[in-house]
């Protein structure tokens, strides 16, 4: 079975994010669940410990928290580019609804689809990575064209 | 490697070098064959051809340049305008006359890749006809290259006692006519 026909791109990020400042893209983030249902119980326990904590560490961010008479808790995120990503967290653990809260403010907001050349390296170099200024040599003073005779 | 961040070595990465090429007495399909690997950024261990990793390349002396053989006389350079009888053909030397630049220009331009890329990479290429380069891009040079051609010493500029001590293979008698 080959992947060659499902959606991909490259990898990239928005507006070359992080290149200089990093602006987080999650824009805004809703906590839907119930305040009866024993499947919305992790979502509960995370809003009474977790999510004063997430909301002001992450200033960018708009926070919801939206009782509702649900079966199916569920996170629903909004990203700058207009994305929004559900996140059904039926009968999950408060860590793991608050690891997820984490994964979708880190995210992008751009399709998680397969990334066409994926380059990988299970050894990073321990010299550090490349830039214009390795292996160069060294030079005294800035560089001028050398006065030569007419 | 504390003291920097990720995105920092990454914009360190990818900063584009600016490098100084002097054309004088240099020919110039060797110093274009130098530009086109720079301006694609070919030379670079992280090159990849969907990102946009070439360098700028200023190139100053362009008036200077040396072409060998007869070039000068037999090279032509043949352009079109795209009017009925509008081919036009003119000799290397007519061109260096009338535009300084246009020779290693057009050099380069014919090395690089024949896509949507050239003319942006062409952008990166600073020419100059003389040793006078503004102060902005002097303040932005990082490198300058080695001339792919050592520049043969003019007879006029070794001194008296150079000449003396080159070795004479043959004393000419004293009643010798030098022509």
């Amino acid at each position: 079975m080959t992947s060659r026909g499902t959606p991909s791109r490259f990898l990239q990020s928005v507006l070359q994010n992080g290149l200089g400042r990093y602006v987080c893209q999650l824009k805004r983030i809703s906590l839907i669940f119930s305040k009866k249902s024993p499947s919305s119980r992790g979502v509960r326990e995370f809003i009474e410990e977790g999510v004063v904590d997430f909301a002001k560490k992450n200033p960018g961010t708009v926070v919801y928290v939206s009782p509702q008479s649900c079966t199916t808790p569920k996170i629903v995120a909004e990203y700058l580019n207009g994305n929004v990503r559900e996140e059904a967290v039926h009968s999950k653990a408060a860590q793991e609804v608050a690891a997820l809260v984490q994964k979708l403010s880190e995210q992008s907001g751009l399709d998680v689809i397969r990334i066409r050349k994926p380059f990988h390296t299970n050894s990073p170099s321990i010299q550090g990575q490349w830039h214009p200024f390795t292996n160069r040599p060294p030079s005294i003073g800035p560089v001028q064209p050398r006065k030569t005779p007419q | 490697m504390s003291s920097f961040t990720k995105s920092a070595q990454q914009w360190a990465s990818f900063a584009r070098s600016w490098f100084l090429i002097d054309a004088r007495l240099q020919p110039p399909g060797k110093i274009a064959s130098m530009c086109s690997v720079r301006l694609q950024g070919k030379h670079k261990p992280i090159y990849h051809a969907l990102s946009d990793c070439g360098d700028h390349v200023v190139i100053f002396n362009t008036r200077h340049i040396a072409f060998s053989g007869n070039k000068w006389e037999q090279k032509v350079y043949s352009s079109h305008t795209g009017y009925p009888g509008g081919f036009k053909q003119v000799t290397a030397a007519q061109l260096h006359h009338k535009d300084p630049i246009a020779i290693i220009k057009l050099a380069v331009y014919g090395m690089l890749p024949k896509n949507l890329h050239r003319r942006t990479m062409m952008q990166r290429l600073h020419l100059f006809p003389d040793d006078v380069i503004p102060e902005d891009i002097l303040h932005n040079l990082t490198e300058e290259l080695p001339q792919p051609r050592v520049i043969p010493k003019k007879l006029n500029e070794y001194s008296q006692e150079e000449i003396d001590a080159f070795p004479v293979l043959w004393t000419p008698p004293k009643d010798y006519r030098m022509k």
